[in-house]
């Protein structure tokens, strides 16, 4: 990275994972695998309704069922905790409270209405099938549609026509550019419902103790301050007095940053008990009541030239939030996708129009890059704007893409672009594909009644971001501490607020902190998920910003920390500072290496005799660095994706997959290449195998990993990976990396689809998930 | 309460123990014998995170009752490291191969990749081709990776072993 | 996700197992735990809470896989992945050699038994279109005795069979494959291992160029298995070709009411099963030719 000391090569490696040991022997912690003396277990019994309200409830036999201690019916548990509330000073923003647990209206099939803490979770579940309540059965709202219609039920009393927000924005003359159009050119997009799904569910357990009035709450969450200070609101316990803690945690993609009912209820539950009281959900409980995202529907207009040149953009979206709100509120996602839809491309004139619309399904939660449904529609439009304009889908890139010579650039979402590759990312791919080849083998295929696709897409992904696009979205851009210790042995321990879940902070910040400060690679610790030893962040680990920010952070922490060792040894060694080196912890004179001293040496003077320690010098060896990001910045990458349709069944084989990615400066190439595949993989898995259905009364059709489909090994292809590492003049050069798969790939998956649809004269995909019998739908093969 | 007293062999250690008859064998090893490393994914026999080997082939330890488990013998991931903590080679495989990132699919993995290797050691078919290998990991789900270094490090496992 | 409370009883030979299956059920349903495939999911799932859980799998019993007098005789508790190794399995019932690896995950097949997945009738699932397809002969034990079921009489409805309360799954006997005959197993799954959302078990015998003997059965389309006996008369007698093909698919299908779900929709699976059809049939033909 630029001005950086990289003595000891460690950043740009494919270091081991310091993580490794542990998982592969099987030694993490996880939520599920705490097991205090004395811990009781708690579950949760759900509403079987999707709306409803609930006219009698008898928990008198669960009470009394042995091993049962307490049983909490709504009402119970809203005498002890506040009802949560997520609203935020959004003008025209609906965002109504609720209790923990139900005890009125039920809005959701999963809905908690009671919980049971008892010796064992069997025991528990047997309470609860124990458990008899009353519902008097309401009109169902199950999709937006219903929810938007004349006479709809109201599923809130104060969200008015069950439009929690809607918004238009314009920007530029838009009437101008439709005036100006040589072509119209129109989509739109159904996506379904699907959701993060990581491998462990939700939980945590939750102890009090009662002389000292301290509440610490192990927890599997991405976000463990947040967390904290929302609890004691909801909970009525004062902050200093939570502790909450993150071990190991068995992947997030955005859903553990949310904070739950059933958090409040365990924690509650844990301060009238005494704890420890563990809650996990099981796998059914996740895929109906955890939460789901990306149901959304776009519609786009596209005025532009002959030549394909885009003139202006006139979007509808529509999203489909469940009942509840929750944190980050949905404006949020609305928000992104409105402000880069535009993405790395010229755009003159945009209008931008959202409703978020409340229904009786399970919120909507952040799923990893939750704003992806942007590039899914941009992208496709593109394909069919060439199509228009009879020119291909790399010509209709190339003249509309921003350039590296067109930076710095204003977005027409006013959004600063600066280092942007994503055009060069483009041309590179376009360069690795051949497309003249790619027609003639569709068209010897053909020949053969074979059917093959290809489709491509780019993109630029906030990560982190800048501050113009935060503020253009309506969401805090913040700047990210890091606490660094050098320990009296000269070895260094760092505190992060990054909350990892499989990315590996561990390792890169390790890696990064070892080139720094010329400290050995296991010779450094990285803390994180304790929210007594680490800096308050209230993000933790999320949108893709810790390439940057918690990379910043260690940096700058390091180089502070390293100063103030120089100056020590230059006044011990007689030399000047810029003279020096420190190689494996050992701080030396260039060229003269017996003129030399440890760290360990000087670390052991500044903690037990700072005194003694050269006058006028910073003995001082923990310090907290903060990095407001330089201004931040965007990733970027281009797909391209090759797809083989069996037109007598409908499935789709995706024979090969092109990534061209530019994260800028890789901290570690094989976590970067773990990102882009397992994104990718999600991404895939999400256009042709993932669905969060429901039906029209809105009860849950995945309730088991036997309806929603995760892919497995055979589902995803090979993955190739080219990578830019675009230098700019920034102190930290990296971007973050975690959400671009999952955003790019389902638009390269599906402009594959359409190409091979055109080639036999179909239409266009206009809703997903690709499932073989809609497939053969598209075909015309069956009839819908 | 329905008990029944067991004498079951996991990761070389006899015991006898007294277990509900209820119990899934994934709940025996994991709080009953403090065997945290099998990992309940979905608790229905579909994400493999529990697979642990029961009589030398694999198995999913949600779908076993611990009572079922008597006179036989487990090994779960713990019980494939050396004495001083050295990494069996498959773990040293799948470590070398950058598989895995949050670690909760791992163990499972581990222990199908355990199970290929033993039966390719047995002499029996085994995947030979990256698409093959896909194919026996597809009863085994992983959110994180996109599987593809996972199939590197199971082809390192397979080529470090005698037929 | 955790079973209900049940009682365990864990019988060591047939005759305790059929008189515990005998006795006055006072405690609710009474299950068969076998490889427990199956059942344990609907345990954890407590979609299934009977009173008393009868494990077979210390039946010191049930477990050998024979052939004598051309007939080839399977156990119940041959566990699938025995069956899919075995050598004898694979020359005396190639379709059964052909359908065993879609069943599942080798996880699954290390557990589930032959025998289990039979009794279990889930008509998406493949050992019960294959003994189906081969007019195997099922073999029930119960306090009346020992008895031989017809396939074409096992599967009576939606994951039901005519095995009494007091019975138990003994074994399958099938015809050991004649010289010249091919086999083949085709299904359509939404991912590697699902279960399928159709499925054919097809047999082909072949006489010089022409169809002596043709079996056809569907998995995944009704609520049992389905033999489709028409179709195999399409065939009979006719050399294999694309319009004799589509002409046997038809008639297989023409009377199809595939149920509609999240994963396809009636009439995808009602094309499917005829496509799979065509490819099946084609492929054990191919085989039979190689087997002459």
């Amino acid at each position: 990275m630029a001005g950086g000391s990289a003595i000891s090569g460690l950043v740009g490696a494919r270091i081991h994972r310091k993580e490794d040991r542990t998982i592969l022997t099987g030694a993490g912690r996880y939520v599920d695998d705490v097991n205090e003396r004395g811990m009781l277990h708690c579950h949760f019994l759900r509403s079987t309704v999707a709306h409803g309200r609930i006219t009698g409830i008898d928990v008198e036999a669960a009470r009394q069922l042995e091993g049962v201690v307490r049983v909490f019916t709504g009402a119970d548990m809203s005498a002890i905790t506040e009802d949560l509330s997520f609203a935020q000073p959004i003008p025209g923003l609906h965002s109504p409270s609720y209790p923990a647990i139900a005890h009125d209206v039920v809005r959701y099939v999963g809905e908690p209405v009671a919980m049971v803490v008892a010796e064992s979770r069997y025991i528990a579940e047997d309470a609860a099938g124990l458990i008899e309540v009353e519902y008097d059965v309401l009109d169902v709202v199950a999709s937006t549609t219903a929810g938007l219609a004349e006479g709809a039920p109201q599923l809130f009393p104060d969200v008015p026509g069950n439009v929690v927000h809607a918004d238009e924005q314009l920007f530029g003359d838009i009437e101008a550019a439709f005036a100006q159009a040589d072509h119209v050119v129109t989509d739109r997009i159904d996506q379904h419902r699907w959701a993060p799904v990581p491998m462990e569910c939700r939980g945590g357990v939750a102890t009090f103790d009662r002389a000292t009035g301290q509440l610490t709450y192990e927890a599997s969450t991405q976000t463990t301050h947040t967390l904290r200070f929302l609890l004691a609101g909801w909970i009525r316990h004062p902050i200093h007095q939570i502790r909450v803690i993150a071990n190991n945690i068995g992947g997030a993609f955005g859903l553990k940053f949310s904070i739950y009912r059933e958090d409040v209820a365990l924690c509650a539950a844990a301060k009238l008990l005494g704890g420890p009281v563990k809650w996990v959900e099981d796998r059914t409980e996740h895929l109906v009541a955890a939460g789901h995202a990306r149901e959304e529907q776009l519609t786009l207009e596209a005025a532009v030239k002959d030549d394909g040149t885009l003139l202006g953009l006139r979007v509808t979206m529509l999203l489909d939030a469940g009942a509840y709100p929750i944190n980050p509120p949905a404006t949020v996602y609305t928000g992104i996708v409105r402000t880069t839809l535009p993405g790395p491309y010229k755009l003159p004139a945009y209008q931008f129009s959202h409703k978020i619309v409340a229904t009786n399904k399970a919120s909507y939660i952040s799923l990893r890059g939750p704003w992806a449904v942007e590039t899914l529609v941009r992208e496709r439009l593109m394909d069919k704007i060439a199509a228009t304009c009879g020119i291909s889908p790399v010509e209709v890139r190339t003249r509309n893409l921003v350039t590296l010579e067109d930076q710095p650039t204003k977005m027409i979402t006013n959004v600063t672009l600066e280092n942007v590759t994503a055009a060069e990312t483009f041309a590179r791919l376009a360069e690795l594909v051949d497309l003249p080849a790619v027609r003639r083998e569709q068209e010897a295929a053909r020949a053969e009644g074979r059917l093959l696709g290809f489709g491509m897409g780019t993109f630029i992904e906030p990560a982190p971001g800048t501050p113009d696009f935060w503020a253009a979205v309506g969401f805090p851009f913040g700047a990210e501490p890091a606490r660094i210790r050098i320990e009296i042995d000269g070895k260094v321990t760092a505190f992060t607020p990054q909350v990892p879940h499989g990315q590996s902070h561990e390792t890169t910040l390790a890696q990064l902190i070892g080139d720094e400060m010329g400290v050995g690679f296991d010779d450094i610790r990285v803390v994180y998920g304790d929210t007594d030893a680490t800096p308050f962040s209230m993000i933790g680990t999320g949108g893709s910003r810790a390439a940057t920010m918690a990379s910043g952070a260690v940096v700058y922490g390091s180089r502070e920390l390293r100063r103030r060792i120089l100056d020590i040894a230059s006044h011990l060694l007689e030399a000047n500072a810029d003279d020096l080196e420190i190689v494996d912890g050992v701080v030396s004179v260039k060229g003269a290496p017996g003129a030399s001293v440890p760290m360990s040496q000087i670390a052991m003077g500044c903690w037990l005799a700072p005194d003694q320690m050269p006058a006028g010098t910073n003995t001082d060896l923990e310090i907290v660095a903060t990095y407001d990001g330089e201004g931040g910045g965007f990733s970027q990458a281009s797909h391209a994706c090759w797809i083989e349709i069996d037109q007598e069944t409908g499935k789709i084989e995706i024979k090969r997959f092109l990534v061209v990615e530019d994260c800028g400066k890789m901290i570690n190439p094989a976590v970067v290449e773990g990102q882009v595949i397992g994104g990718v993989a999600m991404g895939i898995g999400g256009m042709l195998l993932e669905h969060s259905a429901y039906d029209e009364d809105g009860q849950p059709q995945s309730a088991t990993f036997l309806d929603y489909l995760m892919p497995s090994a055979p589902e995803i292809p090979e993955i190739e990976i080219e990578h830019l590492e675009f230098e700019s003049d920034k102190v930290v050069g990296s971007r973050g990396v975690g959400e671009g798969g999952t955003v790019l790939a389902p638009a390269a998956l599906l402009n594959a689809v359409d190409d091979a649809l055109a080639q036999v004269g179909r239409g266009r995909v206009t809703a997903t998930p690709l499932t073989p019998s809609r497939v053969l739908e598209l075909l015309g093969v069956i009839e819908a | 309460m329905n008990t029944r007293e067991i004498t079951v062999t996991v990761n070389g250690r006899t015991r006898t123990v007294t277990v509900d008859v209820r119990r899934t064998l994934a709940d025996f090893l994991r709080e009953d014998l403090g065997l945290t490393g099998t990992h309940l994914g979905c608790e229905h026999g579909v994400c493999g995170a529990c697979t642990v080997v029961i009589d030398g082939a694999t198995a999913r330890s949600c779908l076993q009752l611990a009572v079922q488990s008597d006179g036989h013998e487990i090994t779960t991931v713990e019980g494939l490291g050396g004495p001083n903590g050295e990494l069996h080679p498959v773990q040293q495989a799948l470590y070398d191969s950058h598989a895995f990132q949050c670690g909760f699919c791992t163990p499972g993995f581990v222990m199908t990749t355990y199970g290929m290797v033993a039966e390719k050691a047995a002499g029996r078919p085994t995947p030979c081709s990256r698409a093959e290998i896909r194919e026996e990991l597809s009863g085994n789900i992983c959110r994180c990776s996109g599987y593809q270094a996972i199939v590197d490090g199971v082809e390192r496992a397979l080529a470090g072993t005698e037929q | 996700m955790k079973p209900a409370v049940f009682e365990y009883l864990s019988p060591t030979s047939v005759q305790e197992a059929v008189q515990i299956l005998a006795e006055p059920d006072d405690v609710g349903d009474t299950k068969v735990l076998a490889g427990g495939q199956s059942l344990v999911p609907l345990l954890s799932l407590r979609l299934a809470q009977p009173g008393r859980i009868v494990d077979i799998n210390r039946v010191d019993a049930l477990q050998e896989i024979t052939e004598d007098a051309g007939v080839l005789s399977i156990g119940a508790l041959v566990r699938q992945r025995t069956a899919e190794h075995s050598e004898l399995v694979r020359t005396a019932c190639p379709l059964m050699a052909a359908a065993i690896p879609h069943i599942g995950h080798p996880a699954i097949r290390n557990r589930g038994t032959v025998g289990g997945s039979i009794a279990h009738a889930d008509p998406a699932a493949e050992l019960p279109t294959v003994v189906v397809c081969l007019d195997a002969e099922l073999v029930a034990e119960g306090s009346g005795g020992v008895r031989t079921i017809p396939a074409s009489a096992f599967f009576n409805g939606f994951f039901t069979t005519a095995l009494g309360p007091d019975e138990i799954l003994t074994g399958v006997r099938v015809r050991s494959a004649a010289p010249g005959t091919g086999a083949a197993y085709e299904e359509v799954a939404r991912r590697h291992g699902d279960f399928a959302m159709a499925g054919v078990a097809a047999v082909v015998r072949l006489e010089a160029d022409t169809v002596a003997e043709a079996r056809i059965a569907l998995s995944g389309v009704d609520l049992v298995p389905v033999r489709a006996s028409k179709a195999e008369s399409v065939l009979v007698g006719q050399v294999l070709d694309d319009a004799t093909l589509a002409a046997a698919a038809d008639e297989a299908t023409a009377s199809l009411n595939p149920a509609s779900d999240l994963h396809g929709s009636a009439a995808y699976r009602k094309h499917v099963a005829g496509v799979l059809i065509r490819r099946a049939v084609r492929s054990a033909a191919r085989r039979a030719r190689e087997n002459r």
